[in-house]
């Protein structure tokens, strides 16, 4: 164990979990010291692995009783330096994973929140459904971190972010108090605390199970890629395609620095690599209609320079298109040890504006920036690979991050769209935020939890928030 | 009072403590409890157009702008908000927000809190702060769009808002589709379920509303098709496989949109009740019961068939005395509620609101009251017992 606990407390989580389930040495607790985003590593004094809903709550409370901060994880693949902290209680969420009930008739799931995200998708399939929220990591995050960061993912263009997708929730507040939120049975009048809890980042307490919406799975798919020889020349196409009125299902792009990263890994999908972005464009739903999609799509791309506009004629060149974007990040990883991922938004019109500044910015500092994102959400994400024991390599690259953030939020964008402020985006709330509203924020945090003791210190800059100055992260002020 | 800016409304805010009702353009102020202020706060003056961007299909405005002046400049553009809540062509879009009021788009467009992106808004307190921004997608902070939506100004005044738009369909029709009353409505919903459909809306209309509105005096479906004309064909032809269809004109939203305005009624009272779609059927049947046993005729039914919300008007009948009406209302009122789902009353006589459980008793809902609006002056008591020092 490395900071002092009371002996009292941690006998009593191991009466609760029992001790196979109580973390306590360092080296046990080194995967609770990071989240995946480099140069955030903060090792908790202890994690507890709660097996039972039952147990949660008992570990929630013996926590309040004794004025314990705590850390709610799930997957630990936030990338924002969010679900950690040092000399803290880290509840790690990973064993409930009971998928409760699938109502088909209704499109609504229940669900624990250590349920990995694409283990509902596979248990929905079954009834023609889906969960449509898919963040890249899926195949490891759980729905438990995805409502807490309203995580994304590329489909959600079309569907809508997490929070469009959770109807209700149980929450257990950092006093230990339960609380009901939303209903999967229809309107409740009051206030929106769903709206409210999803992508709250862990600060209002610990979602105990969760209602979430099924759509069906499309009737049909279509799965273009369309090749460029400039980056504007996508950026403007994306704009053009949206514009058309269909609103396709996802429109990711991809930079020259990304398909070659790509295409050198065992995640290679066949992108030209002297292609200076690829646009993957897919549209869904009722058969009817959609080649008149697609034609339009293909005018849209051609009209802006595309080289060749390409459609998977198989499910499997399907699925190897999109490999190469879902695996692009770990692509990026052969490069140099190290990989920071970053997260923002502008509008779409101000992508090629963007995108450019990021170039110059890349070309100045010289750093590889390796475009990957969103297009037609205007979600960036600009990553550098490099390599972090190198201390000026360092420098540079968070000097780089720091511009991109600012490019974005002076383009009118914001400085994530998906991945949650944590401790990374710290900085930056007070450029994007005024004192007022961030003071805001704050008086909205202390309804749920007056003595910030669920993942103290994140979303908020300590000093914008008067109640914080001289808080210890472990112990209320 | 009428305030033309935030600067004028926090300079308000601070000379004046006593409670108020907030207003935007006066057209549904018998929405909600009574509210016990002698004073009207006016934002309806703080209007007009911050920042259109059409390529980015975003729209910043101030909260008093009117829907009808939002459609006209988006259509200029060919594209449209899609939001459709009652009488809300006179409306406010702030006003819109604060009670989050959606109409049958809500199948297909989302709710009110899928749509905002943003909002700058004045506590009570008299703080300003905004929350979201004007892109599409943001997680940076926590969520003071999502709950200033819906809040009926309790929290605070909503003075500017972001939102995001969608490009107009290719192609926009409606059908009707008569349901012969011989067959249970579970069989009809099942039909219509089974097919692969992908309209705009379908609204289940009762008969008594489906006549008020010129079609026969029967209950049907009711389908708006949109986007591009492929789709739409398919999609008219897997319905016409149910029955003979009906070609409405795009003026029937209007007239749904504008009905409870339209009947002219001294009293009325409003309920949306809701369950799981499933449910449907039997909450349709219940709600009609509990209603006929009650109240003299006419009652009007809708129901948006995709979320399970049944819309229920409830106006003063002709040789209804008062006493007869609130009567009704309380019986209906202890009865309405199916079993497992929800009513939320959107108009009552004062004498009836009693008797309706407030949906903001509990500690959370006090906290925010407390920290918001700490004197207790927004529209005190609208959604149920304020919190109290």
């Amino acid at each position: 164990m490395i900071a002092t606990l009371p002996q009292e407390l941690v006998a009593e989580l191991e009466s609760i979990v029992g001790t196979r389930w109580v973390r306590k040495r360092a080296a046990e607790l080194q995967v609770f010291d990071a989240d995946g985003l480099p140069g955030y590593r903060q090792l908790p004094s202890l994690a507890v692995l709660p097996g039972t809903r039952d147990e949660l709550i008992a570990i929630v409370r013996a926590l309040a009783v004794r004025n314990i901060a705590f850390v709610p994880r799930g997957a630990g693949t936030g990338l924002s330096g969010g679900a950690l902290g040092n000399d803290i209680v880290v509840i790690g969420l990973n064993r409930l994973t009971r998928i409760l009930t699938i109502d088909a008739e209704n499109g609504l799931a229940h669900v624990e929140p250590g349920v990995v995200n694409v283990n509902l998708g596979r248990a929905a399939a079954p009834f023609g459904l889906q969960y449509a929220p898919d963040p890249s990591s899926q195949s490891a995050c759980t729905i438990g971190g995805n409502v807490a960061e309203n995580a994304g993912g590329p489909h959600c263009l079309k569907y809508g972010v997490t929070m469009n997708h959770v109807v209700a929730l149980t929450v257990l507040l950092p006093s230990g108090d339960l609380v009901t939120f939303g209903s999967p049975n229809g309107e409740t009048g009051g206030y929106d605390f769903t709206g409210l809890f999803v992508g709250s980042e862990g600060c209002f307490g610990v979602a105990v199970d969760v209602w979430v919406r099924l759509v069906p799975l499309p009737q049909a798919i279509r799965t273009l890629l369309a090749d460029f020889d400039s980056v504007d020349a996508a950026a403007r196409a994306v704009s053009e395609i949206v514009a058309t009125g269909i609103l396709p299902a996802a429109l990711e792009m991809m930079d020259n620095a990304t398909i070659r990263a790509v295409e050198a890994s065992i995640y290679a999908a066949g992108y030209p690599v002297d292609a200076a972005a690829v646009l993957l464009c897919e549209v869904d739903g009722l058969l009817e209609g959609l080649d008149a999609d697609v034609a339009t799509i293909e005018r849209c791309c051609h009209r802006h320079g595309a080289r060749t506009v390409r459609s998977a004629s198989t499910e499997a060149e399907r699925a190897r298109l999109w490999q190469g974007r879902k695996k692009a990040f770990g692509a990026m990883g052969r490069i140099a040890p190290h990989l920071v991922v970053q997260d923002a938004v502008v509008p779409r019109t101000q992508l090629p504006a963007v995108l450019a500044t990021i170039h110059g910015i890349s070309e100045r500092l010289g750093v590889m920036v390796c475009n990957v994102f969103h297009a037609g959400d205007g979600n960036l994400h600009p990553n550098i690979a490099y390599d972090a024991n190198n201390a000026d390599e360092s420098a540079r690259v968070h000097a780089a991050m720091q511009e991109i953030m600012q490019a974005c939020i002076d383009a009118g964008g914001t400085i994530t769209g998906e991945h949650g402020v944590g401790l990374d985006k710290l900085p930056y709330m007070s450029k994007l935020f005024s004192d007022d509203t961030l003071a805001t924020m704050c008086a909205v945090r202390n309804v749920f939890d007056p003595n910030h003791r669920s993942n103290p210190g994140k979303v908020i800059p300590v000093h914008s928030c008067r109640e914080w100055h001289g808080a210890s992260p472990r112990s209320a002020p | 009072m009428n305030v033309e800016s935030t600067a004028s409304l926090v300079e308000w805010l601070h000379e004046n403590r006593e409670p108020f009702r907030i207003v935007g353009n006066g057209t549904w102020l018998g929405a909600g409890r009574p509210v016990p202020a002698s004073r009207h706060l006016s934002v309806q003056p703080i209007t007009g157009v911050v920042e259109y961007v059409p390529g980015d299909l975003t729209m910043t405005v101030r909260a008093g702008t009117r829907h009808a002046e939002l459609d006209a400049i988006t259509r200029r553009e060919g594209q449209w908000l899609g939001l459709d809540p009652v009488m809300c062509a006179g409306g406010t879009i702030g006003a819109t927000i604060a009670t989050a009021s959606a109409g049958p788009l809500v199948h297909s467009i989302g709710a009110v809190r899928d749509i905002v992106l943003g909002l700058e808004t004045v506590a009570g307190n008299g703080i300003v702060s905004r929350g979201g921004g004007k892109v599409v997608k943001n997680v940076a902070g926590y969520d003071l769009v999502r709950l200033h939506t819906g809040a009926f100004g309790t929290l605070g005044i909503i003075t500017e808002v972001s939102l995001r738009l969608r490009a107009l369909p290719e192609v926009d029709e409606t059908v009707a589709l008569e349901l012969d009353a011989r067959t249970p409505l579970l069989a009809h919903l099942v039909r219509f379920r089974n097919l692969t459909l992908s309209p705009l809306t379908i609204e289940l209309v009762g008969a008594s509303m489906a006549e008020q509105l010129g079609l026969s005096a029967c209950a049907h479906f009711v389908v708006r098709l949109g986007g591009n004309e492929p789709r739409v064909n398919a999609q008219r032809a897997l319905l016409s496989a149910l029955g003979t269809l009906q070609a409405v004109p795009g003026a029937f939203w209007q007239a749904v949109n504008v009905f409870e305005g339209a009947i002219g009624t001294a009293g009325l009272a409003v309920a949306r009740v809701s369950h799981r779609p499933s449910q449907l059927a039997d909450v349709w049947s219940h709600v009609h019961a509990a209603i006929s046993s009650a109240k003299a005729a006419p009652f009007f039914m809708r129901a948006t068939v995709s979320r399970g919300n049944i819309r229920v008007v409830l106006p003063h009948a002709d040789g209804e005395s008062d006493q007869q009406f609130v009567a009704a209302l309380t019986s209906i009122a202890q009865t309405i509620t199916p079993p497992g789902g929800h009513v939320v009353w959107e108009q009552l006589p004062v004498h009836v609101w009693p008797y309706i459980p407030s949906a903001v008793a509990d500690p959370l809902s006090h906290g925010l009251q407390r920290t918001f609006d700490p004197d207790g002056r927004c529209n005190p008591g609208i959604l149920g017992a304020p919190w109290t020092k």
